[in-house]
């Protein structure tokens, strides 16, 4: 009994630790060396232009990431730093 | 699992009586699962991560007016000690000779409201992340990612704590917070 509940949790821990990683984690955008990344500053600017108001922006992983808030809606922007191509966009 | 003794008739010093009753050892549970599932689906599945953090969330705010419904052994006043007298069961517990509460020790009363506020710092710091106000403000992100640090580092400590304190008196604590029985003698302290 006890044993058996244990193992079920045990079980429920595994699956959700090994289980699909990082399912909304995005943060691969990007093998290219961190010394030829363009700006941080540029992607807060491409994000500025299509129309987001920039909160902040940060790195994740190998993405810049930039917080841009939209009609009252928020929004996480992943730009490769590489091309400053946008990969993900993923609604709060 | 002890067995319930009935209190007729059975000796004074080996009586099982209840002290958590069933909506504390609901929001107990309730409260230990919703972290534990917040914790692992961090930054990996943010739907059961929000859903568990506002659970987290309830069942603070029940716990709080619980505080003033519920039994002795619920209510915060009854066994929030000053910090003096929690230093001093720590020292008792070094030297081995804690003493027995029947409801919180000191040491444990400190760690539930220390757990219950932190919860709460996370769990609201976490909501506000998601508010159009402080979406993206890093004071609040890093709030949350260190009050939610610390919460899992005292649950560990906690869980500890606990199994100390099965081994020391001899006793099933962890059975305790599931029936809610716990063996009463004549030397506990009250509260």
């Amino acid at each position: 009994m006890k044993a058996h509940r244990a193992a079920l949790l045990g079980l429920g821990l595994a699956t959700l630790i090994s289980g699909p990683a990082l399912a909304d984690g995005f943060n691969k955008c990007t093998t290219v060396p961190k010394a030829s990344w363009k700006p941080q500053a540029d992607a807060e600017a491409l994000a500025k232009a299509a129309g987001y108001e920039v909160r902040r922006s940060k790195i994740e992983g190998t993405c810049y990431e930039v917080y841009g808030v939209k009609d009252g809606k928020l929004f996480e922007l992943f730009y490769n730093p590489a091309d400053l191509k946008l990969m993900h966009t993923k609604a709060k | 699992m002890p067995d319930p003794t009935p209190n007729d008739g059975a000796p004074a010093t080996a009586r099982f009586v209840v002290v958590w009753d069933w909506p504390l050892r609901l929001s107990h549970w309730l409260l230990a699962a919703s972290v534990l599932i917040a914790w692992f689906t961090a930054n990996v599945f943010d739907t059961v991560h929000e859903i568990s953090g506002y659970t987290a969330l309830g069942v603070l705010a029940f716990r709080l007016v619980w505080a003033l419904v519920g039994n002795r052994y619920a209510r915060f006043w009854n066994w929030v000690r000053p910090s003096v007298a929690t230093l001093r069961y720590l020292g008792q517990l070094a030297r081995g000779r804690p003493g027995r509460y029947l409801g919180l020790n000191p040491a444990g009363a400190a760690m539930a409201v220390v757990l219950l506020v932190l919860i709460g710092v996370s769990t609201i710091s976490g909501w506000m992340q998601i508010t159009v106000t402080f979406f993206g403000v890093a004071w609040v992100e890093h709030i949350h990612t260190w009050s939610s640090n610390l919460v899992l580092a005292l649950v560990v400590v906690h869980v500890l704590g606990v199994l100390l304190m099965c081994w020391l008196q001899r006793e099933n604590l962890i059975g305790g917070m599931i029936t809610g029985r716990k063996r009463a003698t004549d030397k506990d302290q009250s509260a």
